[in-house]
């Protein structure tokens, strides 16, 4: 009588500990979604915003997106997409610029609602193109932390990794 | 004796998933499959960095983060990156910094770092500091009213625009993103473009110090 439920037992906790060890790792995949080399910059909480980066990676044969993110670090994660922002004019056009024979351009953040991950294909987000913008950060992300993120994909669902606090 | 197939399965199962979930940073960040293209390159004449000759350096006359006046002129003898950002801003500016820091580092030259604001409104000289000292790399930033902000971005052909707001009364700055390098004379030698490689900024600070 007693063999069954420490079979059960042993069986329950394994199952906690392996699940939970793939929760808490840096990459995370799920269908043919994987992502790998998440991390996040370094940021004073009094700025109130913060960046991370990662991979994502469709080894699956139909394309997918990336449709949304969250953490426990801030309140809130979007995608932002850094660009060159065509139709704004320089405010300080005169000076240097018309010296220098070309007008600096100038770059902006606008959000995004989705990031395509064609099949067979990767998008990387990364400092000056995509990426994940979080919004009022609960503290300091510190060199050396740990923060976990949530990525909400149109097919594969949800996956999250975990993004290491770097000073770069 | 009914449960322990299941329970070993889910085991199982439990095991498969974690093999196919964890990999960790041990994974390539490039995979062998095509990348797609997501980085906007600098535009053509952007890339352009040299003065030549080089030209005196417009001047720069505003508070810093101790709310101490400030001028350009203080920093004589060393060169000098300065860089117009806005503390709020995630991507651009901390990568600019970041970056400037490592190729100073790099070159093991004595190289300042002067951040002035765009974003007046919410950059107060005491909001300023609180930013900079997090990054603790010594960089001096400065402030002031939105006209002394707007001439010296004038002066710098620096170009900046506020986004609109969002419901939590946050906007992105949208702003032109080089930094420039005045040498120890006050002449303004180079204008980086965003995104630059490191290395291509020690090169350009050697030879504007002549090290």
């Amino acid at each position: 009588m007693y063999r069954i439920p420490k079979a059960r037992a042993l069986g329950a906790a394994v199952a906690v500990i392996v699940i939970a060890a793939s929760l808490a790792a840096c990459s995370g995949s799920s269908g043919g979604i994987k992502v790998t080399g998440a991390w996040a910059r370094n940021s004073a909480a009094v700025t109130g915003a913060g960046a991370a980066y990662l991979v994502i990676q469709n080894t699956g044969s139909e394309a997918d997106a990336l449709i949304g993110a969250s953490t426990p670090a801030a309140k809130t994660a979007e995608m932002h997409e850094t660009k060159v922002i065509e139709s704004a004019a320089p405010s300080g056009s005169g000076g240097m610029g018309g010296a220098m024979g070309s007008t600096s351009p100038m770059m902006g953040m606008v959000p995004v609602s989705r990031i395509e991950i064609p099949a067979g294909g990767s998008v990387e987000l990364k400092p000056g193109s995509y990426h994940l913008m979080l919004m009022s950060l609960v503290a300091d992300l510190s060199a050396g932390d740990t923060i976990e993120l949530t990525l909400q994909f149109e097919k594969a669902g949800k996956i999250t990794v975990k993004a290491e606090v770097r000073a770069q | 004796m009914p449960y322990r197939l299941p329970f070993s399965m889910l085991v199982a199962i439990a095991l498969l998933t974690s093999l196919l979930a964890t990999g960790c940073a041990s994974v390539p960040a490039v995979p062998s499959v095509q990348m797609v293209p997501n980085r906007t390159p600098p535009p053509i004449g952007v890339r352009d960095t040299v003065y030549n000759p080089p030209r005196p350096a417009p001047a720069l006359r505003l508070t810093d983060q101790d709310g101490k006046p400030f001028a350009l002129t203080s920093l004589r003898g060393s060169p000098v990156f300065v860089y117009f950002g806005y503390t709020h801003c995630p991507d651009v500016c901390p990568t600019t910094l970041a970056d400037l820091r490592a190729a100073i580092s790099a070159a093991g030259i004595d190289a300042k770092v002067v951040f002035v604001t765009i974003d007046p409104a919410r950059d107060t000289p005491a909001k300023v500091k609180q930013y900079l000292d997090f990054y603790a790399a010594g960089f001096i930033g400065l402030s002031g009213s939105d006209a002394d902000i707007a001439t010296a971005a004038k002066d710098w052909a620096v170009g900046y625009l506020a986004g609109p707001a969002d419901s939590n009364g946050n906007y992105p700055m949208t702003h032109t993103t080089e930094s420039y390098l005045v040498d120890g004379a006050g002449l303004l030698r180079n204008h980086i473009f965003f995104g630059a490689p490191t290395s291509l900024i020690v090169s350009i600070l050697r030879t504007a110090t002549g090290a």
